[in-house]
């Protein structure tokens, strides 16, 4: 770990005002918009209620996007050529990943902690359990789609891969129950897009798997689903660096 | 100021029968090194001279590391390349290295030196490089040559005892490589073994004590400077020689001292040699020859039979401001008999 590396990173990331703004603020206002504001927001759900709901889904998507771009301009900055010039000194690419999973998942906090925030102050409720794991889990997690950013920023070599990659978190999204609530052959679709289990492994304490449509999850199917999609970005994203290196 | 005594013995680049080849646009397999062999002794200045495409970058990748050579070795300071990359015994000013844009000069030279154990103090190297007056500027606003300035003081972190410079004055204008030489040479006297590879035969000449040829991923010539341009000042004497002797006549230019080719070229004799004089009485007094010529053959001429590069517009071999002006004078006398 190099906190001069990681702390000049960071300083790089808050001094792009205009990404911070998306990251950080986007999923506050959609919070405020689907969640704080609407007449059903008190409205039981498990262990909390709708609003609690709503505040865990838009923070989920604050989160992914946070990383997701983190991952895509680090696929991009090597392309560039700072793989290269990374290449000159002991850093190994272990090291640089290691990095970059910490930067990602520290920008992924700031919509986390916004979005709570505002969940505290508008009425969100939930157990404790439910506020402390959705919170870890939405931060943890999170780091899988660095690799996903990286994924599609080295498999596209260009710079439109990193809004390709945070265009696809949109419809992610949308597949994994964040902004409305799916049901019949779109839910059973949706249980496959790699959203889908993220999510639901945030919201299970709330919901214990409970969906709107009233059937349940059972909790190994969004675990599942977090590991395969896991596993697949981790492979994709090792087998593209390493073409892309190949290459030049 | 070296801490291991044997470097009399361990080379500074030590590369054995080197080979790289990439897959080309259509699948096929490219050779871009093809057996490069070579020393290079502690404390040399090396200029790594070639065309656009002789292999210069591939070699130099391979010594870095950032290339893994299909066969051969490579040694640096007896090390494994990763290993003096590791050490900081190696470091490099590359060509395309991308800057971080973002980030101002003196953050991103924080930045790398934070990914070293030891390292020159930070303000040092953005004196030594030159910077001072840029620290605050965000990288993406600094000058090519200053961003090479730049990657230059990158370099210098781990005080390295063998620099690699990859083209480090490409795209410069003519001042700005100045300048950037001049911060070369106001470092040199640090005794560090320095080999950069440049298409500039001005920048060998001025700045090397060795130059190695490369073309077609092969070593095509190795001297001290002196050496090399020894080679370049041969000349070439040209005359028209009468039909019927004219074999006969070539037969003997050829067995003559110190004439290294003899070439037909319709009813004219092109001769290159080290005593253009001798061959030209040779000519006219012995030969009978007419229209005789002697002209200098330049620098660059000599690049180009070495490399077997043809003097195309687009090589920047041919444009005059990289060349040595003085040499390039084709200085031609008529000798009327």
């Amino acid at each position: 770990m190099n906190p001069t590396y990681t702390l000049l990173e960071m300083r790089r990331i808050t001094r792009n005002y205009t990404n911070m703004f998306f990251t950080a603020v986007l999923p506050a206002f959609f919070y405020i918009i689907f969640g704080a504001a609407t007449d059903y927001k008190n409205e039981n759900i498990g262990n909390g209620n709708v609003a609690m709901y709503i505040m865990i889904g838009m923070a989920a998507y604050g989160a992914v996007i946070a990383t997701t771009n983190i991952g895509g301009n680090a696929a991009l900055e090597r392309q560039q050529g700072w793989g290269r010039q990374l290449g000159l000194t002991p850093l190994t690419d272990a090291g640089y990943i290691g990095m970059k999973a910490v930067i990602a998942m520290t920008v992924a906090a700031i919509p986390i902690a916004l979005v709570y925030v505002l969940g505290v102050l508008t009425g969100a409720k939930g157990s404790p359990m439910a506020w402390l794991v959705s919170a870890v889990v939405c931060l943890l997690a999170s780091s899988i789609f660095a690799l996903y950013g990286l994924l599609v920023g080295t498999a596209l070599p260009s710079e439109a891969a990193v809004g390709a990659a945070s265009g696809s978190i949109v419809i992610f999204a949308f597949l994994g129950n964040l902004f409305i609530p799916l049901s019949g052959v779109m839910l059973t679709i949706a249980k496959f897009t790699p959203l889908y289990g993220y999510a639901g492994l945030a919201r299970y304490p709330l919901t214990e798997g409970y969906l709107v449509d009233g059937t349940q999850d059972p909790l190994w199917l969004p675990l599942l689903n977090v590991l395969v999609w896991f596993a697949i970005f981790g492979i994709g994203a090792v087998y593209f660096v390493r073409r892309g290196r190949e290459r030049q | 100021m070296n801490p291991n005594p044997p470097a009399t013995t361990v080379a500074a680049i030590e590369l054995t029968d080197l080979v790289k080849t990439f897959k080309g646009a259509r699948g096929e397999r490219v050779r871009a090194v093809s057996g490069i062999d070579l020393r290079v002794e502690s404390g040399e200045i090396v200029a790594f001279l070639g065309p656009n495409g002789a292999g210069k970058t591939t070699t130099l990748d391979m010594v870095l590391g950032l290339t893994n050579p299909d066969s051969g070795t490579v040694r640096v300071f007896g090390e494994r390349p990763r290993r003096a990359i590791d050490t900081g015994t190696v470091s490099a000013v590359l060509q395309t290295g991308g800057l971080l844009r973002d980030l101002t000069v003196r953050e991103i030279v924080r930045m790398i030196a934070s990914t070293y154990r030891t390292h020159t103090d930070v303000d040092e190297v953005i004196d030594r490089a030159g910077l001072r007056k840029l620290v605050g500027r965000k990288v993406s606003k600094c000058s090519g040559g200053e961003q090479q300035r730049l990657r230059f003081a990158l370099a210098l972190l781990p005080d390295p005892r063998l620099l690699i410079l990859d083209e480090p004055t490409a795209g410069m204008d003519v001042s700005a490589r100045r300048d950037f030489w001049d911060t070369m040479h106001a470092d040199a006297s640090a005794g560090r073994t320095v080999i950069f590879a440049t298409h500039y035969l001005e920048e060998a000449d001025m700045f090397a004590d060795r130059i190695v040829l490369v073309a077609g991923g092969r070593v095509v010539a190795d001297g001290t400077t002196a050496e090399v341009r020894g080679r370049a000042s041969g000349r070439t004497v040209s005359a028209n020689l009468p039909r019927r002797s004219a074999a006969e006549a070539i037969t003997t230019l050829r067995g003559a001292p110190g004439v290294q080719s003899v070439d037909e070229r319709g009813e004219r004799v092109v001769v290159t040699a080290t005593d253009s004089d001798a061959v030209a009485r040779m000519l006219l007094n012995d030969l009978g020859g007419t229209d005789v010529e002697i002209v200098t053959a330049s620098l660059e001429q000599a690049f180009m039979a070495l490399t077997g590069d043809p003097s195309t517009d687009d090589n920047p071999i041919s444009s005059a401001s990289a060349l040595d002006s003085g040499d390039n004078d084709l200085s031609s006398k008529e000798l009327a008999r």
